[in-house]
């Protein structure tokens, strides 16, 4: 039997405000198969699946279908309903043992369902011990209380509740929330085979770890609104750019980045209905919003915290079918902030740049990783529009950048803070520049900067404005340069090793505060750095150059954790500086069309001494390298540690 | 740089010599001026009468009181110096910083008419058109300067390039900002020091191309000129007035002269990069 939702409305009603708690969501749940609701607390996820139960409490107010195969669930009355439940709908509720009783016993409780529909006492424990047995309870535990029981213990307990009458419908309400890995991946092989074995399993979740291995389809929640839904790995995959931040907010163990967070506050989404005489209109609340301030909804309801908004975002936005997936976005989906297309610079005889397509979508932070001369300055400089290319182009997406300038929408924070401000500009005038060129009103200016250096932790006593850059210390000096980037409140940051020049504890806070801002403004970073730790700790995508040329590019975790090209993994090594290959470096004044790296690969062979290694597409990135697919064992570094790092590859 | 290289001239010995000297000529002009019962172009005395309480340095053959001849001269020297140096000052800052912000096609140019410009000798051209159109002096002043201004546009050109490459200059152009903007704001200020040099140098020049002028005939008789005074008090030499007539303009005009020059110098040897450079 399948579980059908058509154009669902869920709104709970107090004295005068409407929660609309779900918005319109329609799903199938088929047989033998999982679907997954992924969303934040609030979402309205468990609103489903108790809508699906009939169990709304009396201040729910529900609008459009749900069906049970040929029967109108929203249509029965208490009655027809409750011979429904546990017999074909069953749901594990969350909050573990505040579902049980706590006089009765465990495996009362258990075979309960079986025994209130006429089964003997006695045929019924039996079966609830079995099943019990099955979620990997030990006999000796059936008999205890619910609070003798671990949270563990007592979340499979309530699985065993809930398949105690083989229910063709399973709602599992975040049933791992609880749990350790172990059992956790125990509880993850029962509803596979409870799949398996032809029920339609509707799970309701916030681990997008869960959602990744278990899902044959994954619908994304946001504020009562389907946002996205997708048949792919949405941790791979992530359609809207709100699946995108919760995947860079959720801890994995091959992801190699800090967590990222999503920025804003989640808020509660009211519909006002005062009842002295004011209109109703919708509004959302925060936590930080106070209950009077009404901020009006319109248009898509994840606008607030989005990177990629523009103007058609605040007109209503239907969910639309694209590829594979199902996006809620007037962008659909993530879009591409820049684009770089066959851009080459050369000075004189030596090729900073050779060709390079690259692209940069809204709200990433793109690291780019190379050793000195590499042509990442280069690039960057390209990127924020201070050197011109001497072929292709850098195009930006129009829509995001409407009538501003490309130098009104990047911010440049340069590896050098001292030499990057005028030492004749007081702090004041030198946050205020960018503004002053943009011929902003004065005072939006004041108001501008001063906010602009809260952003970056500055004081903005008058005694500080005051100062001139030789006054402060250099890592004060580099938060001035960053309150400078971002004053216009940049869509795009190019950050060009812009903590290389600061020492260690100085370094960790400005980048942890650079990185806070990023999530906060909603800003796309192009970071640079010769620090591969450093790009391992924040990049989103890596891409890897030498000498001009871009080796490998690919997602974080990829790049890091399988390496592809022969210098990534050099570059990965503990201690590069040791390593025999390195000592010789490349031959700068080659003008044969040569891969970079070839003087010092160990896996070279005539091939790569002949021609340029075309760009492969491995995985969601690339790889230049002829030899990248071949045998690592070929790959003997010379040293101890080399040999170890070709095992980890082999 | 600027402050802290306006701190240590002045503990330089010539500067304060210079300033001082500089100090006495503008009090002794501002003062006389003030003080003098007489106007210059008085004829009223008796010719050749030596000097008395009234009239400090006696009468000239013309019959004009010479003290207050000197002091509306030195007055004159001084402004057509001040004219000349602002005015070269100004031409200079624009072609130097211009050429050296733009290069290319600009850069050439103004180039080239400063090469031009510098092959040519002023004082042949000034005379020249001095003597066939009588102009004014504030315009012989500009056209000394439009043609003294290469030197300074040179220097300051060069300057002007090094501080292109630097890099909150390169930040001011990443953020959008024009030519003007980022040669208003970065590149003139920047140079503030050297334009003192400049300007203190062109002021000396002018001072003396005047008096030659001056001294030439070349400017309008009834305008007091310490040129002037020299070349008539010459015609007396035969007579014992020199201490008394002829004396006082050129001890005036060199210590003029000697003033700028010494703050010239010792701001340059503060200031100026290459001079920096060879005495350390």
């Amino acid at each position: 039997m399948n579980l059908r939702i058509n154009d669902l409305f869920v709104s709970y009603i107090d004295d005068n405000h409407v929660l609309s708690a779900v918005n319109g969501v329609g799903f199938k749940v088929e047989k033998g198969h999982i679907t997954v609701l992924v969303g934040e607390s609030g979402s309205g996820k468990t609103t489903i699946g108790l809508a699906c139960m009939g169990l709304l409490p009396d201040n729910a107010e529900v609008g459009g279908q749900i069906w049970l195969g040929t029967q109108m669930l929203t249509a029965l009355g208490h009655s027809s309903m409750n011979q429904l439940r546990h017999d074909t709908i069953a749901m594990v509720f969350q909050n573990g043992s505040a579902n049980f009783n706590p006089v009765i016993r465990v495996m009362d409780q258990v075979a309960e369902p079986l025994v209130s529909r006429g089964t003997k006492k006695k045929a019924a424990r039996k079966k609830a011990g079995s099943l019990l047995t099955r979620m990997g309870l030990a006999p000796r535990l059936h008999d205890r209380y619910a609070h003798q029981l671990s949270g563990g213990q007592i979340q499979r307990a309530l699985m065993a509740m809930a398949l105690i009458l083989d229910p063709d419908i399973l709602i599992l309400d975040e049933p791992t929330a609880s749990l350790d890995s172990v059992t956790k991946s125990f509880v993850k092989k029962i509803i596979k085979e409870e799949a398996a074995s032809g029920k339609a399993i509707l799970l309701i979740t916030h681990d997008l770890g869960l959602a990744r291995d278990l899902a044959d389809k994954t619908l994304v929640l946001y504020f009562g609104q389907v946002m996205e839904e997708t048949c792919e790995n949405i941790m791979e995959n992530p359609g809207h750019p709100y699946t995108h931040a919760l995947v860079r907010s959720f801890p994995t163990l091959d992801a190699t980045r800090d967590l990222g967070g999503i920025r804003g506050n989640a808020f509660y989404r009211y519909t006002h209905c005062h009842k002295k005489g004011h209109d109703t209109h919708n509004h959302i609340q925060t936590d930080t919003v106070h209950d009077d301030d009404h901020v009006p909804v319109f248009g898509c309801i994840f606008r607030p915290r989005c990177t990629q908004v523009i103007d058609q975002c605040s007109h209503a936005i239907e969910i639309v079918q694209k590829g594979t997936q199902k996006i809620r976005c007037a962008r659909g989906g993530i879009t591409r902030l820049v684009r770089f297309d066959g851009v080459s610079k050369t000075y004189g005889e030596r090729t900073a740049l050779a060709p390079l397509d690259l692209e940069i979508s809204a709200g990433e932070l793109f690291c780019l990783v190379g050793e000195t001369g590499s042509g990442k300055t280069t690039l960057a400089m390209m990127a924020s529009g201070g050197i011109k290319p001497d072929k292709g182009c850098i195009e930006f997406n129009r829509e995001d950048i409407k009538k501003r300038a490309v130098s009104q929408i990047t911010g440049v924070v340069y590896q050098s803070p001292m030499e990057s401000v005028s030492h004749r500009l007081s702090v004041y005038d030198i946050v205020a520049e960018p503004l002053r060129i943009a011929n902003t009103e004065k005072t939006q200016v004041n108001k501008m900067v001063l906010r602009a250096l809260k952003r970056a932790q500055l004081s903005t006593a008058p005694d500080f404005l005051h100062r001139y850059p030789h006054e402060l210390n250099m890592g004060a000096v580099q938060r001035v340069c960053i309150a400078r980037a971002i004053v216009n409140e940049p869509l795009f940051l190019v950050a060009d090793e812009p903590t290389s020049a600061l020492d260690p504890s100085v370094q960790a806070k400005v980048l942890k505060m650079l990185l806070d801002l990023q999530t906060e403004l909603g800003m796309t970073l192009l970071f640079i750095t010769h620090n591969i730790g450093l790009a391992k700790k924040i990049g989103d995508r890596v891409g890897v150059m030498l000498s001009g040329h871009m080796l490998e590019l690919g997602a974080a975790k990829a790049v890091f954790n399988s390496p592809c090209h022969p210098y990534t993994r050099l570059l990965l090594e503990d201690d590069p500086e040791d390593h025999p290959n390195l000592s010789g470096r490349q031959n700068e004044t080659s003008t044969d069309p040569l891969c970079p790296f070839v003087s010092r690969c160990a896996l070279a062979d005539p091939l790569c001494f002949k021609k340029m290694p075309l760009k492969t597409a491995h995985g969601k990135g690339f790889v230049s390298c002829h030899r990248f697919d071949k045998p690592a064992e070929h790959f003997a570094c010379g040293s101890i540690k080399g040999s170890r790092v070709a095992g980890e590859f082999a | 740089m600027s402050r802290d290289g306006l701190k240590e001239a002045v503990h330089d010995p010539l500067f304060r010599m210079g300033l001082f000297l500089f100090g006495c000529v503008v009090i002794t002009l501002v003062a006389g001026r003030l003080l003098t019962p007489f106007a210059p172009d008085d004829m009223s005395f008796i010719p050749l009468s030596p000097p008395s309480w009234e009239h400090l340095l006696g009468i000239n053959d013309g019959g004009q009181d010479i003290f207050t001849e000197l002091v509306f001269a030195g007055g004159n020297s001084l402004g057509f110096g001040l004219i000349c140096g602002g005015a070269t000052l100004f031409m200079g800052i624009f072609a130097g910083l211009f050429s050296a912000w733009y290069q290319g096609l600009v850069d050439q140019l103004i180039m080239r008419i400063s090469d031009i410009l510098l092959s040519i000798p002023s004082i042949m051209i000034l005379i020249f058109i001095a003597a066939l159109f009588r102009p004014p002096p504030v315009i012989l002043a500009l056209i000394l300067a439009v043609m003294s201004w290469p030197t300074l546009a040179r220097s300051f050109r060069a300057q002007g390039l090094i501080l292109k490459k630097r890099l909150h200059i390169a930040a001011a152009s990443q953020m959008g900002a024009g030519s003007f903007y980022i040669i208003r704001t970065h590149l003139v200020p920047e140079l503030f020091p050297l334009y003192l040099v400049g300007f203190a140098g062109k002021m000396r020049m002018a001072m003396f191309m005047e008096a030659t002028l001056a001294f030439l005939g070349l400017f309008d008789p009834s305008r007091k000129s310490l040129g002037m005074m020299i070349s008539y008090a010459l015609k007396y030499y035969y007579m014992d007035i020199w201490w008394n007539w002829f004396a006082p303009p050129v001890a005036f005009l060199t210590i003029m002269i000697m003033s700028v020059t010494f703050l010239a110098i010792s701001m340059e040897k503060v200031f100026d990069p290459r001079i920096r450079n060879t005495t350390g």
